[in-house]
């Protein structure tokens, strides 16, 4: 266990409680019974094979879908189920597992776009742009361009989304997603389809909001390497129900996600 | 030999001969272009909104001065008619929203295409049912006089629908183009999921903008109700809407305006000029040729966004 977590698990702060949660579709049972902890400031995988439900619990998180069963506690407040507009105004910002950027848009605008809830002036100012609403729009701006430099692609900021590889693209989700500033951050296979190099460029960006501005990371992710470098905890899902949950160690050693999903003891 | 000169010479030198003429020709032209515009608008306003070509867009235009016309039937006075009828746009924008977009969300854009299809014949029923379907005359009470100016012979009623055109197309262009709602509205189009993710209100959007997008439809089907009586071919206006936006991009509000403005002035000129050669009626489907010319070398129009896709 790292110094971290151990940090983390002696504080034990939760910044969203799962309790119980069954969703179905129909006839199909997506996710059963489920029930987990994110504390705030850890990192946490998502693990299982496919169709474990894993993207599902995301899209209960932030409110997509609304479970049949079970409550869902989010700093403190207890609730049914969530709304996507509620979740992102109280801090929950994702990216999708298939990139879902505004392709027609430019990287710096689907940036901004992610700072749609920060601006609070009148419509009326922006229209003549005038005064407070100027001074706003600067202000976004700036911090947009800092999330800019700190993804390193200044030289794609002018550039339409739709026209970039997919790396980049995935990297440009996640400014959209930092600019919301949320407190929790839900990455879905943030690197799906990524070569070597763009992946350890992600985890690093992964690592640094999480040390540098204390987001709570909730990642999906299928490259055993990454998860168990990058998170502090991870849990295991199969056939929509959690088969493990704990730190990277015993996640590997434990044989029935060994038998489910890891195939052979991971090192 | 002859047949080039008639196409390529001899339409100019008429054009020089009578600049007055010509010049009186153009203006007509511009004037009928921004009637165009103003329904050309209101696909706009719901394309950039949600990806989707509302097909409903000409029932709306019909709708709305059939309720105005209705009301004023009752012996409502114009002002408070106007109001309640736009009450009624706002009103139809929410049961879209509540009825039709909300269980929507996250569709191919061909699904809510269909969906407008079902809408326009739930408004060209609707509205007929509630106030008949005879030809209505429509008066709001904007002059509607020729008269003469350096020769040139005008409508004041023409004129009057540009200058409000214009102004509503300049209140429009700033709000969707400075505004964050404006930026929200591209988001919304381009992606519901990503948009709600970010924290967009997609409902809330949708209902300004069909909202905003019925008061369009009522301007537009108020300046073309007065000119040619509330009757059900106001619907096929939209159908000439259609060129105007192949050839503005379906995404841009300037475009729309300048698209209305070329077709308008070019069927005008088209008609007086080379119309005889052909045998007249040209104005008909000049429009459409020019929108084909448009397709092929320029698809995302004038002013339209450039969508690129990876494959």
């Amino acid at each position: 266990m790292s110094a971290k977590a151990k940090k983390i698990n002696g504080r034990a702060e939760t910044i969203l409680s799962i309790e119980d949660i069954s969703l179905s579709f129909g006839g199909v049972q997506a996710i059963r019974n489920v029930s987990f902890n994110i504390k705030k400031r850890e990192i946490l995988a998502i693990i299982g094979p496919n169709g474990a439900g894993k993207t599902s619990m995301l899209n209960v998180i932030n409110g997509f879908y609304h479970p049949q069963k079970g409550t869902i506690t989010y700093k403190g407040e207890k609730c049914h189920d969530m709304r996507p507009h509620l979740a992102a105004t109280q801090g929950i910002a994702r990216t999708f597992q298939n990139v879902a950027l505004f392709k027609g848009m430019s990287t710096l605008d689907n940036i901004m776009s992610g700072r749609a809830l920060k601006m609070k002036q009148n419509v009326f100012w922006q229209m003549i742009y005038y005064g407070p609403a100027q001074k706003e729009e600067l202000e976004h701006r700036e911090f947009v361009e800092r999330i800019i430099d700190f993804l390193e692609i200044q030289h794609i900021r002018r550039i339409p989304v739709g026209k970039l590889a997919y790396g980049l693209q995935k990297r440009v989700e996640l400014g959209r997603a930092l600019a919301a500033e949320p407190d929790l951050l839900l990455l879905d296979e943030p690197m799906a389809g990524m070569n070597s190099e763009e992946k350890e460029d992600m985890s690093r960006f992964v690592l640094d909001v999480n040390e540098e501005l204390g987001t709570t990371i909730a990642l999906i992710e299928h490259d055993m390497g990454v998860v168990m470098d990058l998170s502090d905890r991870i849990i295991v899902l199969n056939y929509g129900q959690k088969i493990a949950d704990g730190t990277p160690d015993q996640v590997r050693n434990n044989a029935e996600v060994i038998d489910a999903y890891l195939g052979v003891k991971y090192d | 030999m002859e047949m080039l000169y008639a196409i390529f010479a001899a339409p100019f030198i008429d054009m020089f001969s009578d600049p007055v003429f010509f010049a009186e020709v153009v203006i007509n032209g511009l004037l009928t272009g921004i009637m165009y515009s103003l329904v050309a608008l209101g696909f706009v306003l719901i394309f950039k909104a949600s990806g989707v070509f509302n097909f409903a867009q000409g029932a709306m235009v019909l709708f709305a001065p059939l309720t105005l016309v209705g009301l004023m039937e009752q012996g409502v006075p114009v002002i408070l008619a106007l109001i309640i009828t736009a009450a009624v746009m706002v009103l139809l924008a929410f049961l879209i929203e509540k009825f039709m977009l909300r269980h929507l969300i996250n569709q191919e854009g061909i699904v809510l295409f269909m969906a407008t299809i079902g809408l326009n014949f739930l408004l060209e029923g609707a509205g007929q049912i509630a106030w008949g379907s005879n030809v209505k005359k429509l008066d709001v009470g904007i002059p509607d006089q020729s008269f003469e100016w350096g020769g040139i012979l005008l409508n004041t009623f023409d004129i009057a629908a540009a200058v409000i055109a214009a102004i509503l197309v300049a209140v429009l262009a700033v709000f969707f183009n400075k505004t964050r709602i404006g930026r929200a509205l591209r988001a919304v189009a381009d992606d519901h999921q990503a948009a709600l993710s970010v924290g967009i209100p997609l409902r809330t959007i949708w209902i300004i903008v069909w909202s905003v997008s019925g008061i369009v439809a009522l301007v537009a089907g108020i300046m073309w109700g007065t000119k040619s009586g509330v009757q059900f071919s106001l619907t096929l206006i939209a159908l000439k809407a259609l060129p105007v936006l192949i050839l503005g991009g379906f995404t841009s509000i300037p475009g729309a305006i300048v698209g209305g403005l070329i077709i308008g002035m070019g069927e005008k000129i088209a008609e007086i000029y080379w119309g005889p050669l052909f045998g007249g009626a040209i104005e008909n489907w000049f429009a459409y040729m020019l929108a084909l010319v448009v397709l092929l070398f320029r698809p995302q129009g004038l002013f339209g966004e450039r969508i690129i896709e990876r494959v």
